[in-house]
């Protein structure tokens, strides 16, 4: 059996399925014996599962690795349950046609839910491969025991058969059960599954296979994609967000060698020509530039529209926009207790609008011919999107493929999806496919960002220095607007707006406590989820918040934390970080030493993200004279349960530390009243290699079968800005509030 | 104007019918086929693009066809030589030096270019020669330990140029 349905088929010349170990193992076209249409069932063993001839077997999830190496991860869990060799597994990721939806890959979660999905799926197959080799032994299934993809009979090893002659070409299709849908599907619930205690596969660094591909240059990027026929868009954004097109003055465009033609549909406008080069020309022409020079200043002609407020203004256009209060804890009553007390600490907490910034702009082919439409997409939601594109086509979702293929990373919803719309309105105009490349300026200026958020906090200690209240209130714009930004060019809007949400984990034990978030919809730009949605924020805000007050108390802040946690991972995160570091007690902010003008620095943090506890420390130096920080040491203390691939881990740890070491001391999108003016990056400074820390130290906590994995991809984003910024307190006695830390500021708030 | 334009690459002469003024990058990408350079910023911003033009890194994305003319671009297919992987390449491997890898194109290049000047050089030096090569995804520290690797590799200025 090759597999359900046409997985393997080539489409449009290019081959969407993905070999984990051997790439070049795919059966050619038109193979596809037990091949059946339509949908695949969940509750079917062969919607998860295809065990091949040849003793290969075949993965199927509608999850997708957004260069978090989870395709690897994946098939170690499959493999282990299955008791088959990783290198004979083959895994098809977020393929429409052949794999169910198990939600999109995003927040953490799909070693998380779907891994213990595919488990089940799994150890279901095992049972039933079991059960076939009991019907062909003429055996009981307890004489049986599977080694490696074959089933041996107990105590006569020369009677064996392996996976692939027992399935001999047929299709699993077994009902293994299955209920409920995406994050709350529940696959094979009786399947009895193995002690984890048991793993092979399970735990160990497993190096990822697509790395070879990717140093030689052979792997292929959703960007590396090409279809026969296909012709080349670019986008042409309004000069304002809200702007309206006025007209289209098209001159000069039809002397382009190549060009085809624009696409003009409400404020939507695009253009489409045989080369990049001249789509990229003719899209210069109507305005698509690093800066263009006005609404009315190129072919393009848009209305004026000048709607967002002023950058400075930001965070009290967020206080004052209608939304939802939300309690996170409510203990005691803060008030009376704010009555008693000794010190009062109060605090604002400020955080700017960031961006994905992927280091490749989005990129999505699309080919609509008449009532079908296949889509090419390195999206983090292929279901989802094949539902949109139905929508805003107007085509049966039946009709609509959407092939997933590896997009450079995207660290939570950037443009992908909204390529993807680019493409499928062009491909719909012209007939033909188009592959829809965003130039630098589109993603930087239109991606969806993390939303700026603003807090405000109050402490209260009695005479003893002892915590006696704690509010926090946060207000949150939309982390989850989905709305796809042709569509509402167009005047179809399609997704929702969402409403954000103070995403924060309080495990203190303060006696009175109010802790509350505003939640609202979308204020000034399109905002999605972007690594750690506000909890990157809020942690730096509460994390930073506790370390002043322990300040105020003249304590030690490591043991400040500890004497309000009963949270046993939390304490043990902490700890072990400590240890790590080699942490010695002494008051917060008494300043390690100094060096001429560079002081010296160390900063805690913590948090917990969806059950996954990260503690980090770091050393910090801070030049006085010219305000930059340098981070020279993290140590991070990781507690995710049970490690999939420790290397693996580690690296997204890596990851997780220099990323928002970025975000918290150089990111901010800069807007005027019309647009965003960080379209680039020299706008939009990201960290480089000489600002990175000396070392990276990591330890994993409750790496052990008995903890369930939970997931990686980004809680160890959350806590580092409050780390830096208590580092530099500690250095400096200056407490920073307001990301980015750049020089400039830090510069402002030393009086230097 | 499209035209004939002959480009040696990776140790070949290869036709492309593309406008002059055109772009090295789409050139190499769309006709002929070679991925390994992307499409990062077209802004020489970030690095992914690179490609070493007579032995030395450039950013294909703001080099005219026009300018290539009479040189010698080898690419991250070419790098290796054949069927055998370059030193850094391999080193990459080793370290595990990657998450997306959409930036491993400018970064190996760029690296390559630096190491063939200078062959014995410090951690400093390292991230000093990376400094104007992007990385989104914070795969510094594996990077600048396999660059480190690949240096200590004796065959490392045997390779192709
Ligand atoms: S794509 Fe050439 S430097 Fe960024
Ligand atoms: S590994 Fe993704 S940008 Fe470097």
């Amino acid at each position: 059996m090759i597999g359900r349905r046409d997985f393997l088929k080539s489409s449009g010349g290019v081959f969407i399925a993905f070999s984990l170990f051997e790439p070049q193992r795919w059966p050619a076209n038109g193979q596809k014996p037990g091949a059946s249409s339509g949908a695949p069932d969940a509750s079917k063993l062969d919607a998860w599962l295809a065990v091949h001839p040849d003793n290969t077997a075949t993965l199927f999830t509608g999850k997708v690795d957004v260069g978090t190496g989870t395709k690897t991860a994946l098939a170690q869990i499959a493999a282990d349950e299955l008791d088959f060799p990783i290198e004979r597994l083959v895994v098809v990721m977020g393929d429409t046609a052949t794999t169910i939806d198990q939600g999109p890959s995003y927040g953490s979660l799909t070693i998380r839910v779907a891994g213990r999905q595919i488990r089940h799926a799994a150890a279901a197959g095992r049972a039933v491969l079991l059960d076939m080799g009991a019907d062909y032994f003429k055996l009981p299934a307890s004489q049986l025991e599977v080694r490696a993809g074959s089933l041996v009979v107990v105590g006569d090893p020369s009677r064996t058969v392996t996976f692939g002659a027992l399935v001999s070409g047929r299709r699993l299709d077994v009902s293994i059960g299955a209920t409920g849908q995406t994050f709350g599907m529940k696959i094979a619930p009786k399947a009895v599954l193995k002690d984890p205690s048991t793993y092979t596969v399970v735990g160990k660094s497993i190096r990822r296979t697509d790395i070879p591909g990717k140093v030689t240059g052979e792997f292929t990027f959703i960007q590396d994609v090409s279809v026969p026929g296909m012709l080349h868009g670019r986008v042409v954004r309004p000069y304002g967000v809200g702007a309206k097109l006025v007209s289209v003055d098209d001159s000069g465009l039809k002397e382009i060698p190549g060009f085809v033609q624009v696409v003009r549909r409400g404020n939507f406008l695009g253009v489409v020509a045989e080369t990049e080069w001249a789509a990229i020309q003719a899209a210069a022409k109507l305005g698509s530039t690093l800066q263009p020079a006005g609404p009315d200043k190129a072919g393009a002609k848009w209305s004026d529209w000048n709607g967002l407020p002023a950058m400075n203004e930001i965070w009290d256009v967020v206080r004052k926009t209608p939304g939802q209060n939300e309690s996170v804890a409510n203990k005691g009553s803060v008030d009376i207790a704010l009555g008693d007390a000794a010190q009062t600490v109060k605090a604002t907490y400020l955080t700017p609008f960031q961006m994905h910034a992927t280091l490749g702009p989005s990129c999505a082919i699309a080919d609509v011919n008449g009532q079908r439409a296949t889509i090419w997409s390195g999206t983090q939601m292929p279901h989802q999107t094949q539902r949109d594109m139905s929508t805003l086509l107007g085509i049966p979702m039946e009709n609509v493929e959407v092939h997933w293929v590896e997009a450079a990373g995207a660290y939570g919803r950037n443009g992908l999806e909204h390529a993807v719309a680019d493409a499928a309105l062009m491909s719909q105009a012209v007939g033909k496919p188009v592959r829809v490349q965003w130039m630098r300026w589109d993603e930087h200026g239109w991606e969806p960002k993390g939303p700026p958020i603003a807090q405000d906090l109050v402490g209260a200690l009695d005479a003893t220095g002892k915590v006696i209240a704690w509010r926090h209130h946060m207000w949150v714009p939309t982390t989850g607007d989905t709305r796809l930004i042709a569509s509402e060019l167009i005047g179809k809007p399609i997704g929702r707006e969402g409403r954000g949400s103070g995403s924060v984990t309080y495990a203190y034990t303060f006696e009175n406590a109010d802790v509350s978030s505003h939640g609202e919809g979308r204020v000034g730009l399109l905002t999605a989820w972007l690594r750690s949605p506000a909890q990157f924020e809020t942690t730096f805000a509460m994390e930073s918040f506790i370390d002043e007050l322990a300040a105020a108390a003249k304590q030690d802040p490591l043991t400040f934390r500890l004497s309000y946690l009963e949270d046993r991972r939390a304490i043990g995160v902490l700890q072990a970080a400590a240890e790590a570091y080699g942490w010695k007690s002494r008051p917060a902010g008494s300043q390690g030493p100094s060096t001429g003008d560079v002081a010296h620095g160390r900063g805690l943090a913590w948090v917990n993200r969806d059950d996954t506890y990260v503690a980090a420390i770091a050393d910090v130096t801070v030049n006085r004279s010219t305000g930059v920080i340098r981070v020279s040491r993290v140590v991070v203390a990781h507690d995710c349960g049970l490690v999939i691939n420790p290397d693996g881990m580690k690296n997204q740890i890596e990851g997780n530390i220099i990323q928002s070491m970025s975000r918290t001391l150089h990111e901010e999108v800069t807007f005027d009243q019309a647009h965003v003016t960080s379209r680039d990056w020299r706008g939009y400074p990201i960290l480089r290699f000489t600002e990175i820390p000396d070392a990276i130290d990591i330890v994993l906590v409750n790496n052990r079968p008995e903890y369930p994995p939970n997931g990686g991809g980004e809680p160890s984003t959350c806590q580092t800005a409050a780390m830096i910024g208590n580092a530099v307190f500690d250095a400096t006695g200056i407490r920073l509030r307001q990301t980015p830390f750049r020089p400039e500021r830090v510069k402002a708030a030393l009086g230097a | 104007m499209a035209q004939s334009i002959t480009l040696n690459v990776n140790g070949k002469e290869r036709t492309v019918q593309a406008d002059e003024q055109s772009m090295l990058l789409y050139a190499l990408r769309d006709n002929l086929g070679l991925h390994g350079p992307k499409f990062g910023c077209g802004l020489s911003e970030c690095g992914a693009c690179t490609v070493l033009m007579d032995g030395k890194a450039v950013h294909s994305c703001v080099t005219p066809l026009s300018a290539v003319r009479g040189r010698k671009i080898v690419t991250l297919e070419g790098l290796g030589g054949g069927s055998e992987l370059h030193p850094l390449q391999q080193a990459f491997i080793d370290e595990q030096a990657a998450q997306c890898g959409y930036c491993l194109n400018g970064v190996i290049m760029t690296a390559k270019a630096f190491l063939d000047t200078h062959p014995h050089p410090t951690r400093d030096q390292i991230k000093q020669a990376l400094d104007g090569t992007l990385c989104r995804c914070g795969t510094h520290m594996r990077m600048v330990r396999a660059i480190e690797r690949a240096s200590r590799h004796e065959s490392t200025q045997e390779g192709q140029a």
